[in-house]
């Protein structure tokens, strides 16, 4: 009985202590974009509200839960409303699976710095990955807005094409570690980080992550030049901060899983796990601000171009030759 | 090779948002910053005196007529020492896009811009200005021109007294 | 008929036509200063430069004092000539004054124009200007002779054109002056042309001096309403102010031309004491409510005193769709008496005039101009219509005989005074016509015209739409208002823009005045309406000779911006409407209550 009760205690702390992580983290990466952005244009970026402007994210929460929350004539309702939590949720519950730390013995218990070790934890984030999708085109075409519908459709599109060349970059990492178990994919990689043996997948996996997060080179289903701003044109307040708010835990996440599959996770000298976890979740976050302001966004048959006859094949020949190369190794 | 010199291009892109990263930034903080315009900023309209101390403004209806939007209204009257003058003259601020024109076709050089940007009020109605709220007590940028001097009609001195004339011809004499 | 080539276009013309009136026949512009239609040529100014390429006359010439010849080849953008033009322009800005700013011309001067399409910009001659001493001429006229580039054009037409002998010029070469002898008043009744004939700012309308700008102008084609000739004008309004009066060219009527009473009789319209408001019992309203106040209190006046005790009095300056209207108003009312004139004399004569102009005899101004046997019978067209005057003097240069019969009356023409029609000569004459006025003998002129058929007659009625008026006075058997009052019966008056004599209205107990003006029957009625002046309204005036002309609206009605707030400056508050900006065009308003008379009774039925 006590050990149930411990177990669970632990759980759901572990739960509320992803929680109030990512949240915040995504609230001041929100800031942190700004300010990175501000610098590539040699400005200063937000630095009125609070030292240094820190308190920017919550001036920003302020202002979007006082706004008035709008829906459109012709929008249908329950979709429109459900629409921001399926987009942020699914993100969210992605983090579950990902191994953020060594695991600690506290108490005599062994605890896994991991809201829970699944077996098939790959294959949940790619089907929770999945299910994001729906947040977008529901919220699009819920909205009775051309624009937004445009945007969804684009999205739509977009998710499925590269979700294909995600999903078959990180073959041959299950290859590799020979298990859909995330914690054993870090395992794996305490010698020598599979970035090393696959370089060509960490680039296919980075590239649709980019796309996956909707973020610059591939924002087309926002598209603020063409589309106002896509599908989440017709919301306003707390639901389009979740919108808002969710494409940022997606780079969390995304670039956690980033460290888990390529980068060894958790693994790294003198520092201890989580630091360099957090460290490297971070550097994905920068790299993603970076590119956002320097890259210019692509044309959309670019985008489906370069997914589907690029990413795709090479993703699939990436896999041959691991095959073979496992095999010949023996 | 294409794709080698895409990812150069890519790469070079992002080498040059990196070192912008480290660059002081051009940002002025303005309300605890101010920076000083140049003289021939063009803001708040103002109307000079002539160095006698006259109103240079003869209301000619000029700048009004320059004015793309209409800004400018003004009712011309004659003052009792037969000088033209504004009765009344209003530039409306809410309205004026400070584009110049006004002063550019203004053939006296009353009516000038100053670099005095700062007029942001609460009640719209304040940027209405009247002809008190524009008239300084000065010659502004050019300190030297008083335009009935060379007018060639006797306004502020005799006729045929002022700036290259002749006096005035007497009609009733028999020389040639 | 001579033939020539203008600027590569061949032009065929009348013999003694100019090269100026060839090349505009044809839309070529020639600039000139000195030379004018109705004046003709001096040949002062030089600005009409052209070059005559082939012919019979080579190298510059004067366009305005060549008569075309045979074979001529005419450029007007030659080199030459343009540099001869753009020169001449330069010489006549050496003295002109550089005052364009404080100058009432500015914006409508020739002079100005033409130096800026010669492209003369800067000053390169480096001596002195010349002055002169300016004249008072009156209040109508302000005098500035430094601006004179001695085009002649106001001597011409002031002396030659319309016959005055108080201004003439003086003085020599670089010294010419342009003024009285004596400073005074302008003793010609066409002294306002000056204003509108001087091709820069030597004369301009000390009325409207220093008031607005000609791009800020509210103008619109108008018709004269102070006599009945009719005359085209152009009235300039700013600010709700009518500022000036400028003629308006209508070879028909006036020509070129207005008198000064046309001209400076623009102040009524800017009154403060017209009635600006609907007054309901000494109560202010809208507009809206007082004609519902009217309609009703016609119908408590029926009521208490049986019907037709109501006349509907109109008059003579109304526009004609009021008068119009007029006859339709008294019958739903069942009006006992329906009045377009005071006394019975008035209506009578006026309609006998109306008889004698009706058999298709009128003449119009420019047939008096173009007559060559003019009687000036019984009547002071001076006084009663000056342009009528101006006309038979235009004749008379023409060689017409002018014969006078009536005493102490002048003319700007020589007369020959009679006794009576038959000392008159009209048998010898080709175009006869007889000048008269509403108290003419009708019986006389009636058996004249049986026996001179080519006869014809200007009867000068008393106000703007009288011939009008009096069309619908025969049409629908008004009477006059003393004969309507005589038998005590009306006693209620509705009056729409009338003037009434104060002594009439007494004892009638219930008076609504429908005007714009501040007439006796405004001063005694209890429900008073304001209606639009002629400038502010679209309506129609009937002239003397029967010619329907219309006039547009100029300006919007109300109170005047000028002396509206204590502040010296327009107010800072928004409104939708002008104060005093309620007023309705008199046919309106009269529509208005037709229909709403209508519905009443359709609602009681």
């Amino acid at each position: 009985m006590m050990y149930d009760t411990i177990d669970i205690a632990l759980l759901l702390a572990k739960i509320a202590l992803v929680f109030f992580v990512i949240l915040t983290l995504a609230a001041y990466l929100v800031f942190a974009e700004r300010k990175v952005l501000a610098w590539i244009q040699d400005r200063k970026g937000p630095n009125r509200v609070g030292p240094f402007g820190l308190l920017q994210p919550l001036a920003d929460l302020i202002k979007l839960l006082t706004k008035e929350d709008f829906r459109p004539i012709g929008a249908d309702k329950w979709l429109f409303y459900l629409a921001p939590a399926m987009a942020a949720i699914p993100a969210i519950m992605i983090f579950a699976v990902i191994p953020f730390g060594a695991p600690l013995t506290l108490f005599g218990h062994t605890v896994l710095l991991q809201v829970s070790d699944l077996n098939v934890g790959l294959l949940l984030f790619m089907a929770l990955s999945s299910i994001a999708v729906y947040g977008v085109a529901l919220g699009g075409w819920a909205s009775n807005s051309k624009y937004a519908l445009l945007g969804s459709i684009r999205g739509l599109a977009q998710l499925i094409s590269y979700e294909l060349s995600m999903g078959l970059s990180l073959v041959p990492v299950v290859m590799l570690a020979r298990s859909f178990r995330l914690s054993d994919i870090v395992n794996a990689q305490s010698g020598c980080w599979f970035i090393v043996y696959q370089p060509l997948a960490f680039v296919i996996f980075l590239i649709s992550i980019a796309a996956e997060c909707k973020r610059i080179p591939f924002e087309l289903p926002e598209a603020e030049g063409e589309l106002v701003a896509g599908f989440h044109t017709e919301y306003s307040g707390m639901r389009f901060g979740l919108f808002f708010v969710g494409e940022y835990i997606n780079i969390i996440v995304l670039g956690g899983l980033a460290a888990t599959f390529f980068l060894g996770g958790w693994h790294g000298p003198f520092l201890p796990p989580v630091v360099w976890f957090s460290a490297k979740v971070l550097a994905f976050a920068f790299l993603f601000i970076w590119m956002r302001g320097t890259l210019p966004r692509l044309r959309y048959d670019q985008l489906m171009h370069f997914g589907w006859k690029i990413l795709t094949p090479l993703a699939l020949v990436n896999i041959v030759v691991t095959g073979w190369w496992l095999v010949l190794r023996g | 090779m294409k794709i080698l010199s895409d990812i150069a291009a890519l790469l070079t892109g992002m080498w040059i948002t990196w070192k912008h990263m480290f660059r002081r930034p051009v940002t002025i903080q303005y309300p605890e910053e101010k920076r000083q315009p140049y003289p021939r900023y063009r803001a708040r309209i103002v109307l000079t005196r002539d160095p006698d101390g006259g109103e240079r403004c003869v209301a000619c209806q000029l700048c009004s007529a320059a004015c793309p939007v209409d800004c400018i209204s003004m009712q011309p009257t004659e003052d009792t020492d037969g000088r033209r003058s504004a009765e009344w003259f209003r530039i409306n601020f809410a309205r004026c896009i400070f584009c110049g024109l006004c002063a550019e076709a203004c053939p006296t050089l009353a009516i000038q811009m100053t670099p005095d940007f700062e007029i942001c009020t609460r009640d719209i109605m304040d940027l209405v200005y009247e002809k008190e709220d524009l008239l300084i007590d000065g010659c502004g940028k050019s300190s030297h021109y008083n335009f009935y001097r060379h007018a060639g009609i006797g306004v502020t001195q005799p006729r045929g007294n002022g700036a290259e004339e002749l006096p005035p011809v007497d009609v009733r004499g028999l020389l040639p | 008929m001579p033939k020539l080539i203008i600027d590569d276009i061949p032009v065929e013309v009348a013999e003694g036509t100019t090269v100026l009136e060839a090349a505009q026949s044809v839309d070529i512009p020639i600039p000139h200063f000195c030379w004018h239609p109705a004046l003709g040529k001096a040949g002062a100014c030089r600005v009409c430069a052209v070059k005559m390429l082939e012919g019979p006359v080579k190298g510059i010439q004067m366009s305005c004092m060549l008569p075309v010849q045979e074979g001529m080849v005419v450029s007007t953008t030659d080199p030459e000539a343009v540099a001869m033009r753009r020169a001449v322009i330069e010489w006549l800005m050496i003295n002109h004054p550089h005052d364009c700013p404080v100058c009432d011309e500015g914006g409508e001067c020739q002079l100005q124009d033409f130096t800026i399409a010669g492209g003369h910009g800067i000053r390169r001659y480096s001596g002195k200007k010349r002055t002169h001493v300016n004249q008072y001429l009156g209040p109508y006229i302000e005098h500035e002779m430094n601006r004179c580039i001695q085009c002649y054009r106001c001597v011409r037409f002031y002396q030659e054109y319309a016959g005055g002998t108080d201004f003439g010029v003086m003085g020599s070469a670089g010294r010419v002056y342009f003024g009285r002898f004596q400073e005074g008043q302008l003793e010609s009744p066409f002294s306002g042309n000056l204003v509108d004939i001087c091709p820069t700012g030597v004369f301009t309308d000390k009325t409207a001096r220093f008031r607005a700008r000609y791009w800020d102008y509210d103008m619109a084609p108008s018709v004269c309403p102070h006599c009945s000739l009719g005359c085209n004008t152009t009235p300039v309004a700013r600010y709700r102010e009518l500022l000036k009066t400028v003629a308006r060219r209508n070879e028909a009527v006036n020509d070129w031309f207005i008198c000064d009473r046309g001209r400076f009789s623009n102040s009524v319209v800017n009154d403060p004491l017209r009635p600006r408001r609907a007054v309901v019992d000494s109560r202010e309203t809208g507009v809206a409510e007082a004609l519902e106040a009217l309609q009703l209190r016609i119908r408590d006046i029926e009521e208490q005193y049986g019907p037709g005790s109501i006349a509907v009095v109109g008059s003579s300056r109304m526009a004609q769709e009021a008068a119009e209207l007029l006859p339709q108003l008294a019958h739903r009312i069942g009006a006992g008496a329906l009045c377009f004139s005071t006394t019975r004399k008035e209506q009578v004569e006026t309609l006998a005039l109306l008889e004698l102009l009706s058999a298709g005899r009128s003449a119009s101004q420019q047939d008096v101009r173009n007559s060559d046997c003019i009687v000036i019978y019984g009547c002071d067209p001076l006084n009663e219509a000056p342009m009528m005057a101006m006309a038979a003097r235009q004749a008379w240069r023409a060689g017409a005989k002018v014969y006078l019969i009536g005493q102490g009356i002048s003319l700007p023409c020589e007369v020959t005074e009679c006794t009576a029609l038959e000392d008159v000569p009209l048998a010898e004459a080709e175009r006869p016509i007889i000048i008269c006025n509403v108290s003419v003998r009708v019986e006389l002129l009636d058996k004249l015209q049986e026996s001179h058929s080519h006869l014809k007659i200007a009867g000068l009625f008393p106000a703007a739409n009288s011939f009008g008026a009096a069309q619908v006075m025969r049409e629908t058997g008004a009477i006059s208002l003393e004969e309507a009052l005589a038998d005590g019966e009306i006693k209620g008056i509705i009056a729409i823009e009338a003037d009434i004599p104060a002594a009439l209205l007494d004892g009638i107990p219930f008076v609504a005045a429908l005007d714009w003006l501040a007439a006796a029957a405004v001063q005694a009625a209890q429900i008073v309406i304001p209606t639009t002046a002629w400038v502010e309204m679209d309506g129609s005036y009937i002239n003397y000779e029967g010619r329907a002309q219309q006039f547009s609206k100029v300006m919007n009605p109300g109170v005047p911006i000028k002396g509206l707030d204590p502040n010296g400056h327009p107010p800072h508050s928004h409104r939708t409407v002008a104060p005093g900006g309620e007023a309705l065009p008199a046919w309106q308003l009269l529509a208005t209550l037709i229909k709403l008379l209508d519905d009443d009774s359709r609602g009681l039925s």
